[in-house]
Parts: C-alpha cells; sequence; structure tokens
C-alpha cells in the first residue's frame, strides 16, 4: 500500500508500483518537489490518466450517458412520427432516416438515441442494488467470519448453483411484467453473489491489517471499522466489478427484451429496439439489428475500457 | 482422494436440496402457479382437469398444506393416487419415496419422473432427452475448439508478449468479449444468410430432407445415411459455433496468457535458463505445464456451458436444444418443464464445480486434499 502522506514523484511512483516511469510524457510539474501529500485517489487517478484504452473508454461511456439525459430532448422520439417506407421491412439508411428505419417506418436513428437513456438506467440501477447488497452481504461475512461467515457464503453458493440465465428468464418473464423498475431488480436481486465472494475475499485480508487493530485498540465499533475504515481501502476493486455489472445489466435487459420477454415494446430500449429485427433478417434489413446492437457493443466496449483502466488505476501491481 | 471426492459431495447434497427448494418456491410464485395452466386450459373438459390435478396434488390454493403436499407429488415423496395420510405410501404399500424396487413409488424426480408437460401432455424426461443432443453436439464442438484454440493462442501470445500477434490478440479479445452475444449472432446471420447466401442460418438439419431432428425417425434416417447426416449436421453447425467460439476465445485466451505469463515469471523457469536449457524445453516442459494447472479448473469451471450455456445461441439460430425448450417453456408457462431443466443445469453446475476440484487435486501434486 502506497502511503499517501509522502510526496510523490514520478521516481518514487516508480519505485512503489514497479513501473518504468516515462519520462517524457510525465508533467514538467511532477519533478517539482511538491509539500502537499497526494490521496490515494489522486495517484489512482493519475494512473487511469495514463491508460490510454481507458481514456477511449471513458469518452465512449461519456457520449452515451450525453445521449441518455440529453438525446431524448434534441431528438424526441414520437410514436406517430413515421417515415415513409421504401421496401417491404423498412427503408434502408437515407437522409430522412439516417439510421433506416424498421417495419413500421420508425427511425432506428431516434429509437437508438431514445433508447439509451432507459438501457443506460437499467445498468445504473441494476448495479446499485447489486453493489449495496453484495457490499453488505461481503462485509458482514468477511468481518464477523465463523457462523455470520459461513451462513452467508452458503446462500452466496446456492445463488451461484443456479443457472443464471434460466433464472433471469423465469424471474423476467414472470415477475418483470414488462415494467423496467421490476426489471432492474430483478437483475439486481440476481446479480451481487460474485461481489459478496469478492468483497468477503478482501475483508478477510483486511482483518488482518495492523489499522484495524489499532482502531479496535481504541474503543471503534464493528459498525464503525467495517464501514469507515475497511470499506475504503477494499473501494478499488469493488468500483471494478461494479463497472462491469453495469455492462452485463445492458446486454442482460437486451437480451430479455429482443425476447419479448423483457421491457414491454411501448418504452424505447436498446433490446426493445432490435426485439423484432431477426424476422427482417431474411430480406436484407440488416440496419434494425445493426445500429441498436452496435449501440450495445460501443457501450460495453467503453465500460470494459474504463474498467480495465480502474483495476490498474487501484493496483498497479496487478497488471498482467 | 476417494474420501475428499465423497466428503465434497456430501458436502454439495444440501446445496442441491437448496436449489430444487429454491426452484419450486420460484414457480409457487409465478402468477397461476403450476396449477394455474391446467384450470385456464379452455380445451380440456372438468373431468380431464381434476384428473390431471390429481395426479401431481396439485391444488388451486396456496396454503401451506396444498403448497407442501404439491412438492410432495413433484418430488415423490407423496404418492398422489392415494387420500389423505395414505398419500405418503405407494401403491406396492411401502413408503412412496424409496425406490420402486424396495417398495416406493413411481412418481416424482426421486423416481426420476419429471412430471409431464402442460404444453404437450409427453413426459418432461423425454422431451429434455430428444434435446439434448442437438445442445450437446452444438455445446460440445463449441467447447473443444475455443478451449484448444484459446490454450495455443494465448500461450503464444505470452511467449511473444507484446509482439504485434499479442497486441492483436488482445483487441481481439477486448472486442468480442464485449460483443453481446445474440447480436454477434444476427450479424453472422446476416453475412452468411442473405447476404451471401453460404451458409444454412438455421436448425440442425435441412427440414425438406430428414424428419424432425432429435425424433425416433431422425436416428433411423441417419442411421441408413451417416455421412449425409454429419454433413448436414456439420454444415448447420458451422454458425453458431463460430458465435461461440468468438466470444469464448476472447475471454478465455486472456486467461491462459495470464497464467503462462506467470509460469514464466518464476523461479524455476529462470533456474533451468540459467541452467542452459534449450529454450523449447523451458518453455514446453517447465512453464507450460504448471500453466496449465489453473486452466484446467477454469475448463472445468466452464462445462456447465454444455447444458445451459447455449441458451442464447440456441435461440437465434433455432436450434431445438434444451435452451430454445426453455424458452419456449417460459412462453408457454410449463412449469414442469422450466422446473426439470433448472434441476438438470443446476446439476451440471455443482457436478462440474466438484470436478473442476477433484481435477485440480489429481493433476496439481502440491494440492493436500485431507
Amino acid at each position: 500500500m502506497t502511503d499517501p502522506t509522502r510526496t510523490v514523484s514520478p521516481i518514487d511512483e516508480a519505485i512503489a508500483t514497479g513501473i518504468r516511469p516515462d519520462i517524457e510524457a510525465a508533467n514538467e510539474e511532477d519533478f517539482e518537489v511538491s509539500l502537499k501529500p497526494l490521496s490515494q485517489w489522486q495517484l489512482a487517478w493519475r494512473r487511469f490518466r495514463r491508460h490510454r484504452l481507458a481514456l477511449v473508454g471513458s469518452v465512449i461511456v461519456f457520449i452515451m450517458i450525453f445521449l441518455a439525459v440529453l438525446g431524448p430532448v434534441i431528438w424526441p422520439y414520437d410514436r406517430l412520427d413515421l417515415r415513409p417506407i421504401t421496401r417491404p421491412g423498412g427503408s434502408p439508411p437515407s437522409a430522412t432516416a439516417v439510421f433506416g428505419t424498421d417495419n413500421l417506418g420508425r427511425s432506428i436513428f431516434e429509437l437508438v438515441v431514445n433508447g439509451a437513456r432507459l438501457s443506460v438506467a437499467v445498468g445504473l440501477v441494476t448495479m446499485v442494488i447489486a453493489t449495496s447488497i453484495g457490499v453488505t452481504v461481503g462485509a458482514l461475512a468477511g468481518f464477523f467470519g465463523g457462523r455470520v461467515d459461513s451462513l452467508l457464503m452458503r446462500l452466496v453458493d446456492l445463488i451461484i448453483a443456479l443457472p443464471f440465465l434460466f433464472i433471469v428468464l423465469v424471474a423476467a418473464t414472470f415477475f418483470g411484467q414488462g415494467d423496467p423498475r421490476l426489471l432492474m431488480i430483478i437483475f439486481g436481486l440476481l446479480s451481487w453473489p460474485g461481489l459478496a465472494r469478492l468483497v468477503r475475499a478482501l475483508f478477510l485480508s483486511l482483518r488482518e491489517q495492523e489499522y484495524v487493530l489499532a482502531a479496535k485498540a481504541v474503543g471503534v465499533g464493528n459498525f464503525r471499522i467495517t464501514f469507515r475504515h475497511m470499506l475504503p481501502n477494499a473501494l478499488g476493486p469493488i468500483i471494478v466489478s461494479a463497472t462491469l455489472i453495469v455492462a452485463n445489466a445492458i446486454v442482460l435487459e437486451a437480451f430479455v427484451s429482443f425476447l419479448n420477454f423483457g421491457i414491454r415494446a411501448t418504452d424505447v430500449t436498446w433490446g426493445t429496439a432490435l426485439s423484432n429485427a431477426q424476422g427482417y433478417l431474411v430480406l436484407g434489413n440488416w440496419w434494425w439489428a445493426f445500429f441498436p446492437g452496435m449501440a450495445i457493443a460501443l457501450m460495453v466496449i467503453g465500460i470494459n475500457f474504463m474498467g480495465d483502466g480502474l483495476r490498474d488505476a487501484f493496483d498497479p501491481r496487478a497488471r498482467a | 482422494m476417494i474420501k475428499y471426492i465423497l466428503r465434497r459431495i456430501v458436502g454439495l447434497i444440501p446445496l442441491f436440496i437448496g436449489v430444487i427448494i429454491l426452484s419450486f418456491i420460484l414457480m409457487q410464485l409465478a402468477p397461476g402457479g403450476p396449477a394455474g395452466p391446467v384450470i385456464n386450459n379452455t380445451r380440456i373438459t372438468q373431468e380431464q382437469k381434476e384428473r390431471w390435478l390429481a395426479r401431481w396434488c396439485l391444488e388451486d390454493s396456496k396454503d401451506i398444506g396444498s403448497v407442501l403436499r404439491q412438492f410432495g407429488g413433484w418430488s415423490g415423496i407423496l404418492n398422489c393416487q392415494n387420500e389423505g395420510s395414505q398419500q405418503f405410501f405407494s401403491a406396492q404399500g411401502g413408503l412412496n419415496f424409496l425406490p420402486a424396487a424396495l417398495g416406493g413409488g413411481d412418481n416424482g424426480f426421486l423416481h426420476g419422473d419429471l412430471g409431464t408437460s402442460i404444453d404437450t401432455g409427453r413426459p418432461v424426461g423425454e422431451m429434455i432427452g430428444e434435446r439434448a443432443a442437438a445442445t450437446l453436439f452444438l455445446t460440445v464442438t463449441a467447447l473443444i475448439l475455443w478451449v484448444s484454440i484459446a490454450i495455443v493462442a494465448g500461450v503464444y501470445a505470452a511467449i511473444r508478449r507484446y509482439s504485434l500477434f499479442d497486441q492483436s490478440l488482445t483487441l481481439f479479445s477486448y472486442i468480442f468479449f464485449s460483443l453481446p452475444t445474440f447480436w454477434l449472432g444476427l450479424m453472422l446471420i446476416f453475412a452468411f444468410g442473405p447476404a451471401l447466401h453460404l451458409l444454412p442460418t438455421g436448425g440442425v438439419v435441412e427440414v425438406r430432407d430428414w424428419p424432425a431432428f432429435g425424433s425416433p425417425q431422425f436416428w433411423v434416417a441417419a442411421g441408413q445415411r451417416p455421412i449425409d447426416a454429419i454433413l448436414d449436421i456439420g454444415k448447420h453447425l458451422i454458425l453458431p459455433v463460430t458465435t461461440l467460439v468468438l466470444v469464448n476465445i476472447a475471454a478465455d485466451s486472456r486467461f491462459v496468457r495470464a497464467s503462462m505469463l506467470e509460469a514464466l515469471n518464476q523461479d524455476y523457469v529462470r533456474t533451468a535458463k540459467a541452467k542452459g536449457l534449450p529454450g523449447r524445453t523451458v518453455v514446453g516442459k517447465h512453464a507450460l505445464r504448471n500453466a496449465m494447472l489453473p486452466v484446467v479448473t477454469n475448463v472445468g469451471l466452464e462445462l456447465p456451458f454444455l447444458v445451459s450455456g447455449a441458451i442464447v445461441t440456441e435461440t437465434i439460430f433455432s436450434w431445438p436444444g434444451m435452451g430454445r425448450l426453455f424458452i419456449d417453456a417460459v412462453g408457454e408457462r410449463d412449469y414442469y418443464v422450466l422446473m426439470g431443466l433448472i434441476l438438470i443445469a443446476s446439476f451440471a453446475i455443482l457436478a462440474a464445480n466438484l470436478l473442476a476440484d477433484v481435477l485440480y487435486a489429481i493433476v496439481d501434486p502440491r494440492i493436500r486434499y485431507d
């Protein structure tokens, strides 16, 4: 663990991290003896900035989030605004509909732009639910150990022993009822066990650290030790797996909606946008499936790049 | 070793019981529950409905007693043909949950009976059995291909680290790891189907030339023209297998590469090099063997894929396998088929976990398993 109170120069960082400093790329100011210590977050941000793929990923993700927030305002989706159809199953990309249209004449471009909001929301809300459960369960198990640990971990084992997609499909169909909010809850309730295992493992090792012993010695309560002292030190890996949960949830929503078992067709998401596209592929209508799918793929690639950069930023020794 | 395996199996039993109970509860919570589709079926008479419900101890009620009786009927603890406390006894007079040879009954999954499909009226076990061949053709081919390609590519990338090959593999993995499987499948269908007219895009065999795949008639026909059958299946396998292989190589080659790099950085590799052993021996004997240890475990953990992993691909390519059956059953609310498939898939997951542990203990002599 890098000592945050120490002044850090690129050379120090190189020693601490084992990475050869890129002298030419380093900023001039890095060489000045700075009196202000860098926090762990500042160090992480530094390493993240140097990760080129992570920056590309972040740009993609921010564009998508921008679309999700402002897209529906700039290019609002109107169910009744149908474009002329020049071919059976929809028109190919043209000036009036940049990404072509579906069989009803809806513009695929508008579907993609307006679908971003709900798709990204599903990803984020799922992540929030899954992370809260996963971190709480993992932290409790890892900190208290003993009976609490074995009980919680048996629960995790049980959920992991279930075929994930089967259960998701059953739950989404029987309990989701096409409602995006219910679907987010279902995804969240099923996505946490992996994270709980990770957090437990982190806490098991953090528990043995000296600062925990010190905190205990001065009489800090269990709850405070767990969430104030240990959690911040486990945050790196948790953030990385949280980003992956977002990506998985977006793909999952798309697949479930693609099968028409997910979100109802009147709500636009990337999944519902391409849900009936397969039947028209035979007619050569590639654009209908291509563009919404491309949006999903780009978003997921962006998130994965970002996650990779975050992993290196928080734990520079874990480079493969 | 045998003691270790037995202990692991005993440890898995409560987990499997948990899975059974959980999947049962899930179906009970579903709107209508297992009795719903029977009661709401307008195509059968009242008498038929009652006979069906009685066969499985189904009741249109959610009180705890009736739910427990339904579980008894599904599992085979209760004999639904009898009344009251007599339900615990089979027609032979013994306790119903015992195997038939010991005087038990013949219903419920304890006796290998997964129930009857509400949609087709056929035994669930038989329906799954028919679909298993299609799924296994697809998944076994894909798994063998992607594991071997991933090992070769991953090891080569690790040996030639930062080479052009290594960097291309990294880029390839990043992209294909992120592509949604179903979308990749759709794009392949478009490219090789309507656009190029090169490959069939759905089904296991040409529908016009063969009886329905999986049916007994098909196997008779395939037995008469085995070469035609193999060629036709092979042609239909190309696209779905490619989809699965591309997506899975991405993740696995990274894993192999990391594992090989780890092995190459070990002290014994440096020692071997320092002794003057030729590079081929160092890499092939010292590093490779040790790098394969985590890979073996990883492949073991991927084995449940054989049963439940191809659900997405099967859907896209109209592949009449177990995943497709599951999706159809979800649409039809065919609860016994759903519960049966979940049980089989969970069993595969638990068995694969066990196998992965045992394999690891066998290949790595450093693991002490008792």
